[in-house]
């Protein structure tokens, strides 16, 4: 039960020659050099390569326990004055915003639904918040969205802080039905052990 | 990117149709009613597709479900259509984007981006009336016959998916190209645009209004260009054929000649049927990003309604999601021209607190900020609102 979904989809990416998977090892792990996570539990990192990824496209990293259709674990490391959080669609001419280092939590979570809506999915903010992002004063949001390509409803958490002039964010979404209360339970300790490394 | 069926005709109105419209034209006959196609034929088909398609319509999560909002579609597109009204289906949908189409087995689409540009009923009839012409001249089944004459229909499926940009636009983009009978030609358009000003003629309704729906799309293309954004991708046709104009003119010059009595617009019907979906669709305008079309549609819908406190928001929230430089005065300006206007939603004053803080006038964000707590305690983003207030937050 647990495989099938993953393998389509990893069956799938592979025959398009698009991406690829890494197995993250339960313990310390760093993505891009700057941000280090505890986990528990081993992930699949998934090599988006030409892949898009509605919920999470230009993320750092993505990582997922079921696959990346079912739950994805997205990291933004790092960004910086005038960059955008994640890419915009491909073909597209429209630019997504870039992010401001004077940008308020609001602010940071609007470029994200801005990012998460360029294919034509709905998008509900639940509730925002400050919040930790492992050691640092941050924030936190809690949103849905109605993934254009097939109606399903997506629940998510967004944990984030702007740390000299950089955000960090790691946002994880997965559909409303099972799969997100299935992963909370490691999402809330593995984002609660995020430091910044190299702000 | 995405074609769009009604636009798709905009391409399609050449000279030729301006020198030889004649009023006796619009004297069109309605056919009788149609029965489902033998499983078999090309055109049973073509429905069997459609019906698929209207299958995966119904589910999804971006239909409008809202039976006032529905039934008064569906009374116009009724009218209009006439003894044909039973083998239709209407189906609102949510996407910011000037759509509707109908595919040959009667399932049509509205979407919410053609629902808000309209004026009044008058032009929304126009649009309908233009589609259900298509429907009532089978265009889509003249269409499939010519294409599998020269290719195959698989291919041309795919290709439209191709145009759609992989998805771009989801599912019921897709879907749309499909039910737009596979791009018509451009007798077809001319015919549908007779039919429909044709229908809306008989059904009370100004037929200058069909003329205005094109010229309103042209002010919002040129909005675009004049922000200097990207304007190839609106719409294939814009660039490559000037088209638009033509058919603003050729359907202005119609209804002046042959209808030159017809008056009803139903502007208050439709602003009231309108109302309780109008911030919804506004705040999935501004989120295209598609800001030069969008302020000229702003603007648009201020001169007809100019104590409309709503769009006055949007029109701050357009310039404030674009950031360009100047784009925070504008945003200021619009704001508080929205704190003086009627029906202004409460989550003005939170943009006005953003943007004072941004501009360093702390005193006034803090005023407009605890406005909002107090007009929506419980909004989504109080708590984070609570912590500006507060400084506990930065």
């Amino acid at each position: 039960m647990r495989l099938t979904p993953w393998l389509a989809a990893a069956a799938l990416c592979t025959l398009a020659g698009c991406a690829q998977m890494v197995k993250v090892e339960p313990g310390q792990v760093t993505v891009k050099e700057a941000l280090s996570l505890n986990t528990a539990n081993a992930w699949n990192r998934f090599e988006l390569g030409q892949l898009y990824l509605s919920v999470a496209p230009g993320a750092a990293e993505v990582w997922t326990q079921d696959g990346i259709t079912l739950d994805a674990l997205a990291f933004f490391v790092g960004v910086a004055q005038g960059e955008t959080l994640g890419s915009a669609l491909p073909g597209t001419s429209k630019k997504l915003p870039a992010f401001r280092s004077t940008m308020t939590p609001g602010d940071v979570v609007e470029l994200y639904e801005q990012m998460v809506t360029q294919d034509g999915s709905a998008f509900a903010l639940k509730r925002v918040a400050p919040g930790r992002f492992g050691e640092q004063p941050g924030f936190r949001f809690e949103h849905t969205i109605t993934r254009k390509s097939d109606s399903v409803l997506l629940k998510g958490v967004g944990q984030g802080a702007v740390v000299k002039g950089k955000l960090y964010l790691v946002v994880f979404t997965a559909p409303s039905i099972y799969y997100y209360d299935r992963h909370l339970p490691q999402v809330e300790p593995l984002m609660a052990s995020a430091r910044i490394r190299a702000p | 990117m995405q074609r769009r069926p009604f636009l798709l005709g905009c391409g399609c109105l050449a000279f030729a149709a301006a020198a030889g419209v004649h009023a006796d034209e619009y004297d069109y006959q309605v056919p009788l009613r149609f029965s489902r196609p033998d499983p078999s034929s090309d055109e049973g088909g073509l429905w069997a597709f459609m019906d698929r398609e209207e299958q995966r319509l119904k589910r999804s999560s971006f239909l409008l479900r809202d039976p006032a909002l529905h039934d008064y579609v569906n009374r116009i597109a009724c009218r209009l259509a006439g003894d044909h009204c039973p083998e239709m289906r209407v189906y609102l949908v949510r996407t910011p984007y000037f759509n509707a189409s109908m595919a040959p087995n009667g399932m049509m689409q509205v979407w919410s981006g053609l629902l808000l540009r309209m004026q009044n009923e008058g032009q929304l009839a126009a649009v309908l009336g233009h589609e259900i012409g298509h429907y009532l001249q089978r265009h889509s089944v003249e269409r499939l016959r010519d294409i599998k004459s020269r290719s195959s229909f698989a291919q041309i499926v795919g290709i439209a998916l191709g145009v759609a940009g992989g998805g771009n636009l989801g599912a019921l983009a897709q879907v749309g190209i499909l039910a737009s009978g596979l791009a018509y030609g451009r007798d077809q358009e001319r015919e549908a645009d007779r039919i429909g000003i044709a229908l809306m003629a008989r059904n009370g309704y100004a037929p200058a209004e069909a003329g205005r729906v094109w010229g309103q799309l042209l002010e919002e293309y040129e909005g675009a260009k004049a922000a200097g954004e990207d304007v190839s991708t609106t719409n294939i046709l814009f660039a490559s054929h000037p088209p638009a104009e033509e058919r603003r003119e050729v359907l202005a010059a119609a209804a002046k000649r042959d209808w030159p009595g017809a008056e009803r617009t139903g502007a208050d019907e439709y602003r009231a049927a309108l109302a309780s979906h109008r911030m919804g669709f506004l705040y999935d305008e501004v989120r295209r990003r598609r800001f030069g079309e969008s302020l000229v549609l702003f603007d648009r819908l201020l001169k007809a309604s100019p104590r409309d406190g709503q769009v006055q928001y949007f029109k701050g929230e357009a310039y404030r999601l674009r950031g360009r430089e100047g784009d925070t005065k504008l945003a200021l300006e619009a704001y508080r021209a929205a704190l003086q206007l009627d029906t202004t939603p409460p989550e003005v004053h939170r943009s006005l607190g953003t943007v004072l803080r941004q501009t360093g006038e702390d005193a006034e964000a803090t005023r407009a900020f605890q406005r909002y707590l107090e007009l929506k305690p419980d909004a989504e983003d109080a708590e984070l609102i609570r912590s500006y207030l507060t400084g506990s937050q930065s």
